[in-house]
């Protein structure tokens, strides 16, 4: 399967979601941290921190995707490219409007934010606070006009009884505290709106050092104090104002002890020290309610100005972080995207290069339904289908070149010669067959004109195929037989005997001609054989028939008219009778050979003993060699009979025959020898041998037992001419011979299934004819009793 | 505007030519026989003019003093048996014209800023320690100090805060002498 190596790897894709996840959660909370709520108010700066943080690491992540990007890009790697653009074009994609936004996003805040303060607006509070103001001074001037009132009326009160006038003063004009301190601070007495009994109360607040010797020497001690935000009314907005109480202009007359007023007030005993009033008047709580509305609302617009600066760094710096994170999450979406995108096509362009390269792997495909996906399956169904068919190419190819094969094995080893010419008689093929019957090497002279090789066949073949255009009906091929001479053989050799076929052929470039020629020389001698065969029994039928009446008829003369003559004349009609009764004595021998010749029994084969057969028959020849001619020059029959010698299936008196007609055949062809009166030296060898022959029917290697008969003579050998013919009847070298010889042996070795061959020895090998017959019907077991080695027989 | 983002890290710790000094401290067992320790400190600064600013535009500002006692021990980190801390909150009113310092409950007005950072630098009578947390015959330290709050500030401060040293006002810790005498 080809995969390249992922553009991503599994640890760095996690990586970057988790870090784009966590970076939106916290770009989120600091989105909503942002602004001017109390959301997460402790914790803002590590809210930032940590924000930043993802960033960075976002950052380093992005880097490290661009330069593995750029290092692919460098090395050139299969896909980088296509990758890089993708990436590119996606992180683009989301950069450029997200960096649009932020920019339009910035100016716009800054806008904003200067638009919130607006001088308007100050002036507004800054009325509001001077009106608030004014009312409190309004009030602190009324709460002044009433504490100096009380005061002058309590000037003129004895000492003793200021406390109770005091609060029936301070109820009268309406007020919510009333002090009487001395001027060293401590207290008189007083008393408070709020409640009845004011012994109950808390120890009311007393007034400052400070504040009384203000009052004192400025002769009136006037605030507005309290805290507007204050919950306790009592700790809230309130005038609070000290006057002195200025002398009295009567003279005090009692001096009693302590006294208690109906309040209960602890008293203390008068004395000429100064005293000084407070009174402390609470703001309406209406006003307090405003007051407060005007504060809070001042304070948070001060704080809003004053952090103008911090809000606007704020807001940018969540900006930014945005951006950056969002510019992060481009790019890596983008190089994550292009990874995915480019995948298939990658491999798709990776198994075209390997397609081309004649590598049908598949490529990995995807899953999915999306038409990149699909592509991938498709190619892979393509790549088989080719590989497929490659391979039934191939398969089919393996076939033709088989067939081819076969066909020209087929052509090569036919007997029958094949040649094609083209349309100008030109070689164009030859098989090995058209090769061994013609003679001549054909397959180097492809090419050349067929009449340079083979003038005498090429110029019949000429002829025939023209005679075929010019024929009154034609026909497909044609058939002749033709005669043509042997090439490299003597001069009076045998001529060729061809059966040739001719017929038309087209070739890649344009007509030609095929021609298949068998050597039918044997063919016409078998059927020469078979003809003379048949002309011979006829001719034997015929002939005897008249021949007997003629013997008959001479030896009736004789008998008749041999006592009616004279003597001379009697003599001559003897003559006469003899001359006609030998003459028709030997015609007859002659039918009577010819009768053989032609009905040769069939043979009846049992299992013989090749050796004692020849034993038999030379004894015979040697014994009627020394009984007739016991010449000294005779030529000697050597018997070379191979021991263990297998039976073979042979008829013994036709195979007499056989061995009685070869050894006549060798002893006439060493006769001149003795009649010249040269050296003898005439030498016949029969040998017997058993061999092994490649048995077609056996499995192969397996050879067969096989009795070779031989019988050689060292005398001047066959001539050429005859050598071809010389089993055929009639053909003889002997002067007085009738040329059946042969013939009848040729007849039975053809019976016996076995072959024979005429060889003319080399000189080397002593020179003469042998002939040699190969037994293949052999029994095989071994002969019972070797017959011997060699015998001379003299 | 990518500095920005990044300047929280490099906004470094205070170090700025601002900072609180603790002229003296001292630590002091309690007038009642079963009461604790007392802490008496004497802080000395000046408030910068952009605290002031905020202060008079309405900013409560919050200022912490923090007390630590550690027990040393020699075969790991000092112990700490002590962490407290006190909050005064120094705000001003513009329509009363009144500056006042609270201390939880407590609020106090001044007329002035310099009166009221007077009693902030002066910090009396806090108790910092149960009489029975304190072993005769162990060895302690204690450190104080002071130090302007500001993550109890607005969200926009506190961006001042990390990028601007007016804001960073803080004492070192200072070791408040302890002897063996308060033990017993």
């Amino acid at each position: 399967m080809l995969v390249p190596a992922p553009a991503i790897s599994r640890a760095l894709r996690y990586g970057l979601l988790t870090a784009l996840a966590l970076g939106g959660v916290l770009l989120f909370l600091l989105a909503s941290a942002s602004g001017n709520t109390q959301a997460f108010e402790r914790n803002y700066p590590l809210l930032l921190a940590i924000n930043g943080a993802i960033a960075a690491a976002l950052l380093v992540l992005v880097i490290m995707l661009v330069a593995r990007l750029v290092r692919r890009w460098r090395a050139k790697r299969f896909g980088a490219r296509l990758m890089a653009r993708f990436a590119l074009a996606f992180a683009l994609m989301g950069v450029a409007p997200g960096f649009l936004i932020y920019i339009v996003s910035v100016q716009f805040l800054q806008r904003s934010i200067e638009s919130w303060f607006d001088v308007r607006v100050d002036r507004a509070l800054e009325s509001g606070l001077s009106l608030g103001r004014a009312a409190l001074e309004a009030q602190l001037a009324d709460v002044t006009g009433k504490a100096r009132v009380m005061a002058l009326e309590l000037a003129d009160v004895p000492e003793s009884q200021q406390l109770g006038q005091l609060e029936r003063m301070r109820e009268r004009v309406g007020l919510h505290e009333a002090l009487l301190v001395t001027a060293s601070g401590r207290l008189i007495g007083a008393t408070d709106a709020r409640s009845g009994s004011g012994f109950d109360e808390l120890v009311p607040e007393l007034p400052a050092l400070a504040d009384l010797r203000q009052a004192r020497s400025q002769r009136t001690f006037a605030k507005v104090e309290g805290d507007p935000l204050a919950t306790d009314p009592r700790a809230g907005l309130r005038a609070r104002v000290i006057v002195p109480i200025p002398a009295s202009t009567t003279p005090p007359n009692d001096v009693e002890g302590f006294a208690t007023s109906p309040r209960g007030m602890l008293l203390a005993p008068a004395r000429t020290e100064v005293r000084l009033l407070q009174v402390v008047q609470r703001v309406p709580p209406s006003v307090a309610a405003n007051a407060e509305a005007l504060q809070n609302g001042y304070r948070e617009y001060q704080e809003l100005s004053l952090s103008r600066s911090g809000l606007q760094k704020i807001y940018t710096a969540t900006l930014t972080l945005t951006l950056l994170l969002a510019i992060f999450a481009a790019i890596a979406t983008g190089v994550l995207l292009a990874a995915s995108l480019a995948a298939p096509l990658l491999q798709l362009a990776e198994g075209t290069k390997s397609v081309a390269e004649g590598d049908y792997r598949p490529v990995r495909e995807f899953r999915g339904s999306d038409e990149l996906n699909l592509l991938t399956q498709s190619f892979n169904a393509m790549t088989r289908q080719l590989g497929e068919a490659r391979d039934a190419v191939e398969a089919r190819s393996r076939e033709l070149e088989n067939a081819r094969a076969y066909l020209e094995r087929v052509l090569t080893n036919l007997s029958a010669g094949v040649i094609v010419l083209d349309k100008d008689h030109r070689l164009v093929t030859a098989n090995y067959g058209a090769s061994r019957i013609l003679g001549i090497s054909l397959a180097p002279h492809v090419g050349q004109p067929f009449a340079d090789l083979a003038p005498a066949m090429a110029q019949q073949v000429a002829g025939c195929f023209s005679d075929q255009q010019l024929a009154a009906t034609p026909k497909d091929s044609w058939q002749q037989q033709m005669e043509i001479k042997r090439a490299g053989g003597q001069r009076d050799a045998e001529p060729l005997a061809l059966l040739a076929r001719g017929s038309h052929l087209p070739l890649d470039d344009g007509p030609g001609y095929v021609v298949v020629f068998d050597d039918i020389t044997q063919v016409i001698s078998a059927q020469r054989a078979v003809a003379w065969g048949e002309v011979a029994r006829r001719l034997a039928h015929e002939i005897k028939n008249p021949l007997t009446p003629i013997q008959l008829a001479a030896e009736r003369l004789q008998m008749k008219l041999a006592d009616k003559l004279p003597i001379d004349q009697a003599e001559v009609l003897a003559r006469g009778a003899t001359t006609i009764v030998n003459q028709v004595a030997a015609m007859k021998r002659m039918v009577d050979d010819f009768r053989d010749y032609a009905r040769v029994p069939p043979a009846r084969l049992v299992a013989l003993d090749l050796n004692a057969l020849i034993d038999e028959v030379a004894a015979l020849y040697g014994v009627e060699k020394r009984r007739r001619n016991p010449a000294p020059d005779a030529p000697a029959i050597e018997l070379a009979l191979a021991r263990g010698l297998p039976f073979i299936e042979g008829d013994a008196t036709q195979l007499r025959q056989v061995i009685h007609n070869l050894l006549a055949n060798a002893t006439d062809a060493l006769q001149p020898r003795e009649a010249g009166g040269a050296e003898s030296g005439g030498r016949i060898v029969v040998r017997t041998e058993a061999v092994a022959i490649d048995d077609p029917a056996a499995p192969a290697g397996k050879t067969k037992q096989a009795v070779r008969l031989s019988v050689e003579d060292n005398g001047p050998g066959f001539p050429a001419n005859i050598l071809r013919r010389a089993f055929e009847p009639y053909v003889t070298t002997k002067p007085s011979g009738t040329g059946l010889g042969l013939a009848m042996v040729r007849k039975i070795v053809d019976e016996h299934g076995a072959r024979i061959e005429l060889i003319n020895r080399s000189v080397a090998a002593g020179g003469g004819a042998s002939v040699t017959i190969v037994f293949r019907r052999v029994i095989q077991a071994v002969a019972a009793e070797p017959t011997g080695a060699r015998r001379r027989v003299a | 505007m990518l500095l920005l983002a990044v300047a929280p890290f490099f906004a470094g710790p205070a170090s700025a030519a601002d900072r609180i000094a603790v002229q003296s401290a001292q630590l002091m067992l309690a007038d009642d026989g079963d009461g604790g320790l007392m802490l008496d400190a004497q802080f000395d600064f000046e408030l910068p003019p952009v605290l002031e600013d905020a202060v008079n535009r309405g900013i409560a500002l919050y200022f912490v003093v923090e007390f630590e006692l550690f027990r040393p021990r020699w075969y790991w980190f000092d112990k700490k048996l002590i962490d407290e801390t006190r909050t005064f909150r120094l705000t001003y009113s513009p329509l009363t014209r009144q500056y006042r310092l609270a201390t939880g409950a407590l609020a106090q007005p001044f007329d002035s800023l310099a009166d009221a950072l007077a009693t902030l630098r002066r910090v009396r009578g806090w108790q910092v320690a149960d009489r029975g947390l304190i072993r005769p015959d162990d060895k302690y330290t204690a450190q104080v100090r002071m130090r302007l709050d500001t993550s109890q500030l607005p969200k926009p401060f506190q961006i001042n805060a990390l990028t601007n040293r007016d804001w960073t006002l803080a004492s070192d810790w200072r070791n408040v002498p302890f002897s063996a005498d308060l033990a017993k």
